[in-house]
C-alpha cells in the first residue's frame, strides 16, 4: 500500500529539482575527469566503428606522433584533406618553422600559424575533447600532451532550409527552421540585424549533450524573464533532451493545466517577431520547433497572417477565430442543456420539429453527444496517422458520414449531427493546435455538466476556467492578459482587433514589470 | 497563496463528482419527452366551483415528408389547474409543458364569472410566460380548441397567428397577460381583451366552400370588456375601432369612407402612420380631457368619380376625403366613447391619463369616478393628412 | 504584498456593491415609495460616499492596515477585538444568506426540480476557489466579469423596451418626497455592506499620496454606475409591470428575461441571463467570505487555507437553514437592516472621529 501511495505521490506532484530518470548504475563522469591524452581517448571511444583514429606523424626536430579524431558521417572530409591533413602531411615540410617543432611547442604553433581555418581552438579537459569528437569536429592530439587542438569542420546531411510544414501562411516568407543549431541561428541573425540580439548557449542532457540556445533582445526583453528562463532551466538534471517538449513540460508554470504556456514556432520571421516584443525563445539542437516565453492565451489564438494582410480583413479573421473557438468549446454543452433543461428557450415550431426528430432515438442527449464525440475524437486521431490526401479529409467528412448513416439507422437525431460537425470544423478554427487540444479536452467535462446541471453547470464550469486561467501564470506574466489585469492599449492594438500598422506606435505592453515572479511562494 | 495541491483538489472534486452523477440528474426532461402545450381554455364546470378546461397539446411525429403535427387536445372537468394536469397525465405518456404556451381562450361564461383565480396559476408558475395572448371566445373555449379547421392547423395556433397579424390591421387589440395584469392594477382603467368566434360560411357576409363537414373559421372581431376580472360587455367592431385610435394602437389600418351619408364620391385607403395625443383641459374650472388624432393616409380606391378633374379640382376633391376619412374615425371614437359611458366602465384609460397629468385634479374625483365617466368632457379632433393617392391621380372615366 | 491597481478597485467595488442587488430591488424600493421608487436608488447608494471617505482618511493616516487592526490600535486590544467578533459575525451570516437567496433564485425561476444544495454547494466551490486564489485573481475575475454582468442589464433593459406600457412612471411624486426616504432607508444597507468590504479590503490597496486622489474617483465612479444601472433595471419594471406588479413580482429581472422575444427565433432568454447573475452573486458571496476571513485574520490570528473550507461549511449551513422562501428573504432584509446597517454606520464613523480627535491630539 504504501508503494503505491509513494508512486502516486511522485507521478503527480512535481519535484523542487526536475530530475527523471536516474542515471545509470556508473557513470561517465569518472572518465571525463581524467587527464587528457589521446591514448584514453581511444580507449574511451574504441568500441564504435564509425570513429576514425588516423594517426601519422610529424617531423620536426623531433619525431612527433600526432592522432585525428573524427566522426565518419558528421565530419566534412573535404575539408580534413585540405585544410588539416595535407597542410601537416604535405606542405610541413616547406614551411619555414618546420625546423623548431617539438613536443612542447608543437600545438602552439599548429594553432597560430601552420594549419589554416576558421575555427581553431585549444582545449584541455577530457570532457571538452569528446565533446568536441561527438559534435563532428575535428580534435588532434601530439604526443602525450595534455591538451589538442580542436578543428571545426562540422558537416553531415540535413534538410536544409525547407518550408515548415506546420505552419503555412499565403502570403510572407517559406523559411522554416531546421534540425541544425548553427542554420538556425544563422536564419534568425538574418532578421535581426542588431547587436543586441542576444544568443547564449548551453548544454542539456547528461547523455545526449544537446546544445541549446537562449536568445532575446537585450534592452527589450525584460530582465527578470530572462534571468528566470535561465533559472528554470538550471534547475533541469536529466539524461536525455531529445526535443522541445521534454523542455516545456519541465519549465512550465503548471504543468497541469491543459492551456499551454508556451509557445512555439517553426518560422524565423515569427521568432523575431516575437523577440521584437520582449519574448525569449530557445532554439534546441535537433529539432526545428523553436521555443518562445512567456505565453499569454490571446497569443494562441493569434496567426502570423494577420500582420501580413490588410487591418480590416485581419479584424474579421481575428473575430472569426475567437467566435469559433467559443462554438467549439460550448456548442454541445449548450444543446444538451436546452434540449434538456431549458427547453422554454426554443420556440415552439423548432421545439415541434426536433421533438418530431429525435422519435425513436434511443440515446438521451447527453450520451447522444458523447458517442458523436467519441466517434469524432478517434476519427481526428486516425486521420492523423493516414497517409496525407486521405488523412486531413477522413476526420470531418467521415464523421459527417457516419453521421447520416446513423441517422438513417435511427440511432441518433439529424440535429446532433449538424452540431458536431459544427463543433468539429470550428475547432479546426483554433490556429495552435495545443491550444485546439486544451479546447477538445475541456469540452467533456463540459458535456457532462451540462447533462447534469444544464445552464447552471455550464456557468460553474466556465467560472471555474475563467478562474483557472486567472490564477496561469506564463512566466510571471498573467496569462490572461491584456484582459486581465487590463491594458487597454495591448486590448486594443493587438488583441480583439489589429490596428494598421501606422497606428501601433508602441509596443504592447504585455509583461507587467512590477509584478516579479522572484520572492512569490510557490510560484514561478 | 499557498497554491492548492492537486491531490486534495482531485479528491474534492471528485466526491462531489461521484455525489452528482450517483443521484442522478433532477430535473432532467428529454425534449422527446415533452408534449408541448399550446391552447388552454377555460369554461364554466357543471358543478359549481370547477372549471372545464381544455388543453390542447402538440404531438410531432416525423411523416415523409417532414413533420407532422397531430392534435391531442383534452377537456377535463377540475377545480384547479393542477387537477387538470393530474387528470391529464393519467392519459398522456408524455410530459406536459407549459413553456411553449401561447393563448389563453377563456370562455364567455367563465369570463362573466370571474377569471383572476385561474389566471393565477398562468402567473406565478415559472415555466410561463406574461407574453402569451388572451382572447374572450364566444361562446365555450371547449368548442372553439376543437374546431377542425380547413387549412389544418391547430387552432391555438391558428388564433395566435391571428392576432400576430392584427397588427398590421389594428382593428381589435392584443392583451398579452401581462398587459392585463398591469392594466388591473391601475385599478382605474377597466381591461379589454379581444373577442373571437367560430364562422361558417355564409356568417358575416364570408362565404368559402366548406369541404366534408362543417368547415368552421375562427374569427376575430370586437372587445370584450371587463370590471375587474368579470366581463361585463362586449364590444361590437366600431366600438373596438373607436378604442384602438384612442390609445394610440394604430399601426396601419384601413379606412373606407363608403356608407357615410352625403358623398357622391367615395374614398378607400391606408393609415400610414397615426398618432394619438391627448391632452387634460381646463375650461373654467371644468376639467376636460381632449384627444389628438393624426394620422396620415394613403388613398388606394377611389370610387364615383365621374369626370376628369384638373389640378385645383383634384386638390379639393383630397381635401374633401380627408374630412370624409376624418368623419369616419371620429364616429368609431365617438361610439367608443359613448359606449364607455353607457357602461360607466373607463376602458379607455382616461382617468388614467388624468391622474398622470393632473394629480391633484385626480384626487379629488378618485372616489366616484365611475360616476364621473358618464359626463365627463371628451373631445376628440381628427386631422388627417393624405400623402398620395397611388399610382394615378384620377380614375378611368367614361367620357 | 498582493496589491489591486486603482482600476480593478472600481470593478472589484462595483462588483461587490452590485451584486444580486438588482434581483430584489426593485420589489423593494416600490414597496416603500410606490411608483416613485426608482428616484430613490441613486441617492441610496450615494449615502454610502461619506462612508468611504472616511474609510480612506483612516487609510491615509494607517497606510496598510484594514479598519479592523486600525480599531485594535485606536481601542485598544479588547474592544478591537470585540469589533471585529462582531464583524465577523454579521459578515459570516449574511454571507451563508447570500448563498441561500442564490439557491431560491435558480430554484425558483429555472430548475425548479434541482435540490438547494446542489447550488449551495456550486456557489460554494466557486467562492472557495476564487477566494482561495488571492486577492489579486479576485480583483481580475470582477475585471472580467463585471463588464459582461453590466452588457447584461443594458441588453435586459433595451430588450424589454418594446413591452413598456406607456406613461407608467407619470405622475412623478404624486405622493410628495417623504415615501422616498423610506425607499432610500431600503437602498443603504447594500452601501454599507460595500464599505464592509473596503473596510476589509484596505490592506491591499495602494498607498502612495496621488493614488488615494485616484480611488476617491474610483469610488464615486462606483457608486455612480452601480446606482444608475439599478435605476435603469426598477425604471424598466415600474413601466413595463406598473407598480402594483412590481411589488408583486418575486424577481422582476428574471420576468423581464422571459417576456423577450427576439423575431421569433429565441424567446424567454432568462437561463442565458442567470449564468451572468450567478457570477455577480459568486463576487459578492466570496467578498464575505474574504471578510470573514480577514476578520478571522484580524482577531484570532489564524491564517491558512483550511479556513476557507471552514467558513464555506459554515455558509452552508447557514444557508441549508433558511430553505424557505419567504422566511429567508424576511431573514435578509432583518439583517440587513438591522444589523448590517446599523453597526456599519455607527462603526465607521466612530473610528474615523476617534482617528481625528488623535491626530488633532498629535499623538
Amino acid at each position: 500500500m504504501r508503494s503505491w501511495l509513494k508512486m502516486l505521490k511522485e507521478l503527480t506532484i512535481r519535484p523542487k529539482v526536475k530530475q527523471i530518470r536516474k542515471s545509470p548504475a556508473y557513470s561517465f563522469d569518472e572518465e571525463l575527469n581524467k587527464p587528457l591524452s589521446g591514448q584514453t581517448v581511444k580507449e574511451i571511444l574504441a568500441e564504435s566503428s564509425d570513429i576514425v583514429f588516423r594517426e601519422f606523424f610529424l617531423q620536426g626536430k623531433e619525431r612527433i606522433p600526432c592522432m585525428l579524431v573524427v566522426v565518419d558521417g558528421m565530419v566534412d572530409k573535404n575539408q580534413l584533406d585540405q585544410f588539416i591533413l595535407k597542410p601537416l602531411l604535405v606542405d610541413l615540410a616547406g614551411h619555414p618553422e618546420v625546423a623548431q617543432l617539438t613536443l612542447a611547442n608543437v600545438l602552439d604553433k599548429t594553432l597560430q600559424s601552420i594549419l589554416p581555418g576558421l575555427e581553431l581552438k585549444k582545449v584541455a579537459k577530457m570532457g571538452e575533447a569528446i565533446d568536441a569528437i561527438l559534435s563532428g569536429d575535428a580534435v588532434i592530439f601530439f604526443g602525450e600532451s595534455k591538451e589538442a587542438l580542436v578543428f571545426g569542420a562540422r558537416g553531415w546531411a540535413n534538410r536544409g532550409v525547407a518550408e515548415p510544414i506546420t505552419e503555412s501562411i499565403v502570403k510572407g516568407p517559406r523559411e522554416g527552421f531546421s534540425e541544425t543549431l548553427r542554420i538556425n541561428t544563422s536564419l534568425l541573425r538574418r532578421k535581426i540585424k542588431h547587436p543586441s540580439l542576444r544568443i547564449i548557449s548551453l548544454k542539456l542532457g547528461d547523455l545526449t549533450n544537446t546544445d541549446l540556445v537562449v536568445t532575446y533582445i537585450e534592452k527589450i526583453a525584460s530582465p527578470d524573464i530572462v534571468s528566470e528562463v535561465f533559472r528554470r532551466l538550471g534547475t533541469i538534471k536529466m539524461d536525455s533532451m531529445l526535443g522541445n517538449s521534454y523542455i516545456e513540460e519541465m519549465i512550465e508554470d503548471d504543468p497541469y493545466s491543459p492551456f499551454p504556456q508556451i509557445s512555439f514556432t517553426e518560422r524565423p520571421d515569427v521568432l523575431a517577431g516575437k523577440l521584437l516584443e520582449g519574448k525569449v525563445g530557445i532554439i534546441v539542437d535537433g529539432t526545428p520547433i523553436v521555443l518562445i516565453v512567456p505565453a499569454i492565451l490571446t497569443q494562441f489564438l493569434c496567426v502570423n497572417e494577420d500582420y501580413y494582410q490588410r487591418a480590416m480583413v485581419a479584424v474579421l479573421a481575428r473575430f472569426i477565430r475567437y467566435l469559433g473557438a467559443f462554438i467549439a468549446l460550448l456548442a454541445p454543452s449548450i444543446y444538451i442543456a436546452v434540449t434538456t433543461f431549458h427547453q422554454e428557450i426554443i420556440p415552439t415550431d423548432l421545439l415541434i420539429s426536433i421533438s418530431a426528430t429525435r422519435q425513436g432515438v434511443p440515446l438521451t442527449a447527453l450520451q447522444e453527444a458523447l458517442a458523436m464525440l467519441v466517434a469524432l475524437e478517434i476519427l481526428q486521431e486516425a486521420g492523423l496517422r493516414l497517409p496525407k490526401p486521405i488523412g486531413s479529409t477522413i476526420g470531418i467528412v467521415g464523421a459527417l458520414v457516419i453521421g447520416d448513416a446513423a441517422v438513417k439507422a435511427g440511432l441518433i437525431s439529424p440535429l446532433m449531427v449538424i452540431i458536431i460537425g459544427l463543433t468539429a470544423v470550428s475547432s479546426y478554427a483554433i490556429p495552435t493546435f495545443d491550444l485546439g487540444l486544451a479546447v477538445r479536452l475541456i469540452r467533456f467535462p463540459f458535456m457532462i455538466l451540462a447533462g447534469i446541471l444544464g445552464f447552471f453547470g455550464i456557468s460553474v464550469g466556465l467560472y471555474i476556467l475563467l478562474i483557472h486561467l486567472l490564477r496561469l501564470r506564463s512566466f510571471g506574466v498573467p496569462y490572461l492578459s491584456p484582459i486581465a489585469p487590463l491594458r487597454l492599449r495591448a486590448l486594443l492594438q493587438d488583441t480583439i482587433v489589429r490596428a494598421p500598422w501606422w497606428a501601433l506606435k508602441r509596443r504592447p505592453q504585455l509583461i507587467d514589470l512590477k509584478e516579479t515572479p522572484a520572492g512569490r511562494k510557490g510560484k514561478g | 497563496m499557498e497554491r492548492i495541491r492537486p491531490p486534495k483538489i482531485g479528491l474534492v472534486l471528485t466526491l462531489i463528482a461521484c455525489s452528482l452523477l450517483l443521484t442522478g440528474c433532477w430535473g432532467k426532461r428529454e425534449v422527446e419527452e415533452l408534449a408541448p402545450l399550446i391552447g388552454l381554455g377555460f369554461d364554466l364546470g357543471q358543478k359549481p366551483g370547477s372549471y372545464l378546461i381544455t388543453e390542447q397539446f402538440v404531438r410531432a411525429k416525423q411523416g415523409k415528408e417532414g413533420v407532422e403535427i397531430q392534435d391531442r387536445t383534452f377537456s377535463i372537468e377540475a377545480s384547479s389547474a393542477r387537477e387538470a394536469y393530474e387528470k391529464i397525465s393519467k392519459i398522456s405518456s408524455r410530459l406536459p409543458f407549459m413553456g411553449s404556451l401561447k393563448v389563453i381562450v377563456i370562455g364567455e361564461d367563465v369570463a362573466k364569472a370571474g377569471i383572476n383565480d385561474m389566471l393565477d396559476f398562468a402567473q406565478r408558475f415559472s415555466e410561463f410566460r406574461r407574453t402569451m395572448y388572451l382572447v374572450v371566445a364566444k361562446g365555450k373555449a371547449q368548442s372553439i380548441l376543437n374546431l377542425k379547421l380547413r387549412n389544418g392547423l391547430l387552432p391555438a395556433i391558428f388564433i395566435k397567428n391571428n392576432l400576430e397579424t392584427g397588427d398590421s390591421i389594428s382593428i381589435f387589440p392584443q392583451v398579452h397577460l401581462g398587459h392585463y395584469l398591469t392594466v388591473l392594477d391601475t385599478k382605474i382603467t377597466a381591461p379589454i381583451i379581444p373577442v373571437l368566434k367560430s364562422i361558417k360560411s355564409g356568417d358575416e357576409g364570408i362565404k368559402y366552400k366548406a369541404d366534408g363537414k362543417e368547415g368552421e373559421e375562427i374569427e376575430i372581431q370586437g372587445a370584450g370588456v371587463f370590471r375587474g376580472d368579470h366581463l361585463a360587455d362586449f364590444l361590437t367592431d366600431e366600438e373596438t375601432k373607436g378604442y384602438m385610435w384612442l390609445d394610440n394602437d394604430i399601426n396601419h389600418r384601413t379606412l373606407n369612407t363608403a356608407g357615410s351619408e352625403g358623398s357622391k364620391v367615395n374614398f378607400s385607403g391606408q393609415v400610414l402612420k397615426s398618432t394619438t395625443k391627448y391632452k387634460v383641459s381646463d375650461q373654467d374650472g371644468v376639467v376636460g380631457l381632449q384627444y389628438q388624432i393624426k394620422a396620415s393616409v394613403a388613398v388606394d380606391e377611389i370610387m364615383g368619380l365621374k369626370e376628369q378633374l384638373s389640378e385645383t379640382e383634384w386638390v379639393d376633391l383630397l381635401n374633401e376625403a380627408e374630412k370624409s376619412f376624418a368623419k369616419v374615425i371620429e364616429k368609431e371614437c365617438q361610439l367608443s366613447i359613448q359606449k364607455e359611458r353607457e357602461l360607466g366602465l373607463d376602458f379607455l384609460g382616461i382617468g388614467r391619463h388624468i391622474e398622470e397629468e393632473n394629480p391633484t385634479y385626480w384626487k379629488t374625483i378618485k372616489g366616484h369616478w365611475e360616476e364621473q365617466i358618464v359626463n365627463f368632457p371628451v373631445a376628440v379632433n381628427v386631422e388627417i393628412t393624405i400623402q398620395h393617392s397611388g399610382m394615378s391621380s384620377g380614375s378611368p372615366t367614361t367620357n | 504584498m498582493e496589491k489591486i491597481s486603482p482600476h480593478q478597485f472600481m470593478t472589484l467595488g462595483a462588483g461587490v456593491l452590485m451584486g444580486g442587488t438588482f434581483l430584489l430591488l426593485a420589489s423593494g424600493v416600490t414597496v416603500a415609495s410606490g411608483r416613485d421608487g426608482w428616484m430613490t436608488v441613486l441617492p441610496g447608494f450615494t449615502m454610502g460616499i461619506p462612508y468611504a471617505l472616511m474609510v480612506f482618511s483612516l487609510l491615509e493616516q494607517y497606510p496598510r492596515k484594514n479598519l479592523l487592526q486600525i480599531s485594535e490600535i485606536l481601542f485598544g486590544k479588547w474592544i478591537g477585538k470585540i469589533m471585529g467578533l462582531i464583524y465577523i459575525l454579521i459578515t459570516g451570516y449574511y454571507g451563508g444568506l447570500l448563498l441561500a437567496i442564490l439557491g431560491d433564485i435558480f430554484e425558483r425561476s429555472i430548475m425548479p426540480f434541482t435540490p438547494l444544495w446542489v447550488f449551495y454547494l456550486g456557489g460554494l466551490v466557486l467562492a472557495i476557489y476564487l477566494v482561495g486564489s488571492g486577492i489579486e485573481v479576485f480583483a481580475r475575475f470582477s475585471e472580467v466579469v463585471f463588464p459582461v454582468v453590466v452588457i447584461a442589464l443594458i441588453l435586459s433593459v433595451a430588450l424589454a423596451i418594446p413591452r413598456i406600457e406607456q406613461g407608467e412612471l407619470l405622475p412623478i411624486l404624486e405622493e410628495g418626497i417623504t415615501p422616498l426616504f423610506f425607499g432610500v432607508l431600503k437602498v443603504m444597507p447594500f452601501a454599507m455592506e460595500y464599505i464592509l468590504f473596503l473596510a476589509g479590503v484596505a490592506t491591499f490597496l495602494p498607498t502612495e499620496k496621488q493614488e488615494f486622489g485616484q480611488l476617491r474617483t474610483e469610488v464615486w465612479r462606483t457608486t455612480f454606475l452601480v446606482g444608475v444601472l439599478n435605476m435603469l433595471v426598477v425604471i424598466i419594471q415600474i413601466l413595463v409591470f406598473g407598480p402594483e406588479e412590481t411589488v408583486r413580482l418575486a424577481n422582476g429581472i428574471l420576468v423581464l428575461g422571459k417576456m423577450v422575444e427576439l423575431s421569433r427565433t429565441v424567446a424567454g432568454v432568462e437561463s442565458l441571463f442567470m449564468g451572468v447573475w450567478l457570477g455577480a452573486m459568486v463576487i459578492k458571496m466570496s467578498a464575505f467570505l474574504f471578510m470573514v476571513l480577514w476578520g478571522i485574520e484580524a482577531v484570532f490570528n489564524l491564517k491558512g487555507l483550511k479556513w476557507n473550507f471552514i467558513v464555506g461549511a459554515v455558509f452552508l449551513g447557514i444557508a441549508l437553514g433558511f430553505t424557505r422562501g419567504p422566511y429567508m428573504l424576511r431573514e435578509v432584509s432583518v439583517t440587513e437592516s438591522y444589523l448590517m446597517f446599523p453597526f456599519a454606520s455607527l462603526w465607521i464613523p466612530i473610528l474615523w472621529g476617534v482617528a481625528r480627535w488623535k491626530k488633532g491630539a498629535g499623538v
